[in-house]
């Protein structure tokens, strides 16, 4: 998304949520201040957590998959080194304006403390592990669909709608909020949201992070299996 | 006229045909786009479990408001398709194609594309959520009532074909104007499922007098609907859907007549 | 008045200069800046029905230029042309129902579907009545060798075979005037042969007018009966072929072996390039009479063997371009 897209998608929420408050000091415990900050925060890493998704799927379309593979250099490193890069970019082009503008306009919390701003980096960096490993994974299907486009597509809806960026999972009907714990969605950007307001315990914190770390091994490991499987797939077809 | 239909209807089987090649592919595209379109609307689903009403607008309300929009831009698609693209039809010299051949250059770009995907994926999303608020959302659909609606649906059509007929006549002079439709028509497209009454003055006026989305789906939406937010609002505008448009694309049209005889090939 | 008459045509191009960023943008959508650029300068021509000219030039000499006026996509800036008794530009409709063009780099087939489809289409959008298409489908399946890819999704099929296909959709209403814009680019040397012999056999048999801009001088020579030079703007040679080497290849080359190693004395009119001691090349122009030559070296010099070149038709348009002395 570009900046313009990403300010008005937050200004859209932001009104929606003023109106919703009517004037009201909280929700749930909640302020009208901390759901701002969810999603100064959320969308702003979305706008900077943006895995190029198409990576592998453009150079297996193209062909030049096979000769990629021949290249000294790990195809995997270099998958996740353009990403990070990007990543980087887009944290000074993107998150800083998102920030300064919600800053300028709205009035988000400040962190709670600055062990949390700390942790919070810490957290938001394993949010990104977790984008990037699940869109490793779903880039691997290329191996065997045609296109994946409607898959992409179909994976980013999830991850817009589950992972708080478009509703604060605080206001998650009970029963979604259950199924959300057993899925890597909340991972992504409510956990550093929630240490960013210091709304976890030490003990809480330390849990949603290991839990980070398990949905980034757990799910890059199904993205390498299939890495693996697809190679050989190339190999059998003779690239 | 019969041969006109005729090259219609070849037309259509054409690019169906060629959707269809891709079965499976297609069939997930549509779905893709369907959810994608969805998102918004799932989201809002959800807050209004928790919230109840938006500005006193329900969720059925909120899911009426939205299939209006959903519902013009499937139906507008199909036909404008062409349109939409017609910066890249340019670029690639599909548009010198159409000038050699003995038919209509309007009829041509709106006939020999039409992506169905999009039509589908929108026009799914605006059916069915018609179909779950249509009945609970207190309308009478009495003969004066769907009359509205058909004209509403009409109108919103235009309005959106005519801003995208405007940028592609516009295209003419820059060659460029992705980025001019992306500001003017994506981005304001984010505001309009919802009720325009919840947004600052700058945007309100935007929507109802700059890119008029306000027609396509709050006023009509209030006419059927009287929820007490229109009391802002001059109560005529309830009314004029069909009439802006109208007007809005016999001026778009005149200015692509007008522009189409500065068309410079891109050359090589 | 000939079949295509074509005069004093000019047309300036206004490249737009764009500025980038949203102000930019909003900037050039109400003062738009504009630089000038003369793609065709003062070109006339006549053209008589069942002609084949090829129009030939570097890269942005102008002729793609003025085949889009010829065919109706683009107005001159001033000039008249009139095709078939049609101003092509004025009376679209009417003027391209009876032409075809052919883009070698931009099929106008359906991508996805069957040739046959994209046919269907085109008898649909010309207004073909049934017994034409039927006919002209048959003739040109079997003169073009299209039955077995006929049925085959274009995606599939070779350059050649698209390419083919693509010629046969451009014919299939029957156009009096054809134009060809580099209708063998990529395709292999067969596959130009089979096209240009279909060319050749179907303006011999329907005189059907066409007209050629390509860079393979091969399609030229096989199928042209006059070319006409565009360079810069202007047309700077307009005839047959042999006239091309005749009024700019007429220099030739002398490459004389001698049996020991020799110095020449200069011979007046003639540059001499010295290879190595013993073989030397004379280059002179058509005043000179080749005889007077031959008879001085081997009068004065003890000579090996003796070769006498003429530059072909390629390298010759290629010095035109250059603007070097022709060798």
């Amino acid at each position: 998304m570009s900046i313009l897209s990403t300010l008005l998608q937050f200004f859209i929420f932001y009104e929606i949520y003023r109106v919703l408050y009517h004037g009201a000091e909280q929700v749930d415990g909640i302020t009208l201040k901390a759901v701002t900050t969810n999603f100064v925060l959320s969308l702003g890493l979305g706008a900077v957590f943006s895995p190029n998704d198409y990576f592998l799927p453009g150079k297996i379309s193209d062909g030049s998959i096979s000769t990629e593979l021949l290249r000294p250099i790990s195809f995997k490193g270099r998958m996740i080194a353009e990403n990070v890069g990007n990543s980087l970019f887009d944290l000074i082009f993107k998150f800083m304006p998102v920030l300064a503008v919600a800053l300028l306009t709205t009035g988000m919390s400040a962190p709670a403390g600055a062990t949390e701003l700390l942790l919070f980096v810490i957290s938001a960096i394993l949010g990104f592990g977790v984008l990037f490993s699940i869109s490793f994974a779903i880039q691997m299907t290329s191996f065997w669909l045609i296109n994946v486009w409607s898959i992409t597509t179909i994976k980013n809806v999830f991850i817009n709608v589950l992972s708080g960026s478009m509703i604060p999972l605080w206001f998650m009907p009970e029963g979604i909020r259950k199924v959300l714990d057993f899925t890597p969605f909340a991972s992504i950007y409510f956990t550093p949201v929630q240490i960013y307001l210091g709304q976890l315990s030490f003990r809480e914190t330390a849990e949603k992070c290991i839990i980070q770390i398990v949905w980034i091994v757990v799910i890059y490991a199904v993205g390498n299996v299939l890495w693996k499987k697809g190679q050989q797939k190339l190999v059998v077809q003779g690239g | 006229m019969k041969d006109t239909l005729h090259l219609m209807a070849v037309y259509t089987r054409t690019t169906a045909k060629a959707w269809f090649q891709y079965r499976i592919d297609a069939v997930l595209r549509s779905l893709a786009v369907f959810l994608r379109e969805a998102t918004g609307i799932i989201v809002i689903w959800l807050t209004l479990m928790k919230f109840d009403t938006l500005n006193g607008w329900d969720i059925y309300e909120m899911f009426f408001l939205f299939s209006l929009l959903f519902l013009t831009y499937g139906i507008m698609i199909i036909f404008f398709t062409g349109l939409r693209d017609f910066g890249r039809t340019v670029r690639d010299g599909s548009f010198d194609r159409f000038i050699l051949r003995p038919r209509g250059l309007l009829f041509q770009i709106v006939f020999a594309n039409s992506d169905w995907f999009a039509a589908i994926g929108h026009g799914g999303l605006g059916l069915v959520l018609f179909l779950i608020s249509a009945g609970k959302v207190g309308i009478k659909w009495d003969m004066f009532s769907v009359v509205y609606y058909i004209f509403t649906i009409l109108g919103g059509v235009l309005i959106q074909g005519a801003v995208f007929l405007l940028l592609a006549a516009l295209n003419i002079y820059l060659l460029q104007t992705d980025s001019l439709k992306a500001m003017i028509y994506w981005n304001m497209r984010k505001f309009a499922g919802y009720p325009i009454s919840i947004f600052n003055k700058v945007i309100q006026i935007i929507m109802i007098y700059v890119m008029p989305f306000a027609f396509v789906n709050y006023f009509p939406a209030q006419y059927l609907l009287r929820k007490s937010d229109m009391a802002a609002y001059p109560k005529v505008y309830m009314y004029l859907t069909p009439i802006i448009g109208i007007l809005m694309y016999l001026a778009a049209y005149l200015f692509w007549r007008f522009s189409i005889r500065f068309y410079k090939s891109s050359g090589n | 008045m000939s079949f295509i008459e074509v005069k004093n045509i000019k047309k300036t191009y206004h490249v737009s200069k764009r500025r980038s960023g949203i102000p930019g943008m909003i900037a050039n959508l109400f003062v738009p800046k504009y630089e000038k650029r003369e793609a065709v300068k003062d070109i006339s021509f006549s053209i008589e029905k069942g002609e084949m000219v090829g129009f030939i030039g570097p890269n942005g000499a102008g002729k793609s230029t003025t085949i889009k006026m010829l065919s109706g996509i683009l107005y001159p800036d001033s000039g008249e042309i009139i095709c078939s008794g049609a101003v092509p530009y004025k009376q679209r409709k009417n003027y391209v129902g009876r032409i075809g063009v052919v883009f070698g780099q931009k099929s106008q087939l359906q991508w996805d579907l069957p040739v046959k489809d994209s046919f269907e289409l085109l008898k649909a959008i010309y207004r073909i009545p049934d017994d034409t298409y039927r006919k002209n489908l048959d003739r040109f399946t079997e003169m073009l060798d299209m039955s077995g890819f006929i049925d085959q999704p274009v995606r599939q099929l070779s350059l050649g075979q698209r390419m083919r296909s693509d010629i046969a959709a451009a014919l299939l209403h029957s156009p009096e005037i054809v134009f060809f814009d580099e209708p063998t680019i990529g395709v292999d040397v067969l596959g130009k042969e089979a096209i240009r012999s279909f060319i050749r056999e179907l303006n011999a048999e329907d005189n059907v007018t066409m007209i050629f801009t390509t860079h393979d001088m091969q399609d030229i020579e096989k199928t042209c009966n006059r070319v006409i030079i565009i360079d810069e703007g202007s047309k700077v040679y307009d005839g047959t072929l042999m006239g091309v080497r005749e009024k700019y290849g007429s220099s030739r080359k002398l490459e004389v072996e001698f049996m020991t190693d020799t110095v020449t004395e200069p011979i007046e009119g003639v540059e001499t390039v010295d290879t190595d001691p013993r073989h030397k090349s004379f280059i002179f122009g058509k005043e000179i009479h080749i005889n007077d030559i031959m008879a001085e070296l081997l009068q004065k010099y003890s000579v090996r063997d003796i070769n006498i070149t003429e530059s072909d038709i390629e390298s010759i348009i290629r010095k035109i371009y250059s603007k070097e002395e022709t060798v």
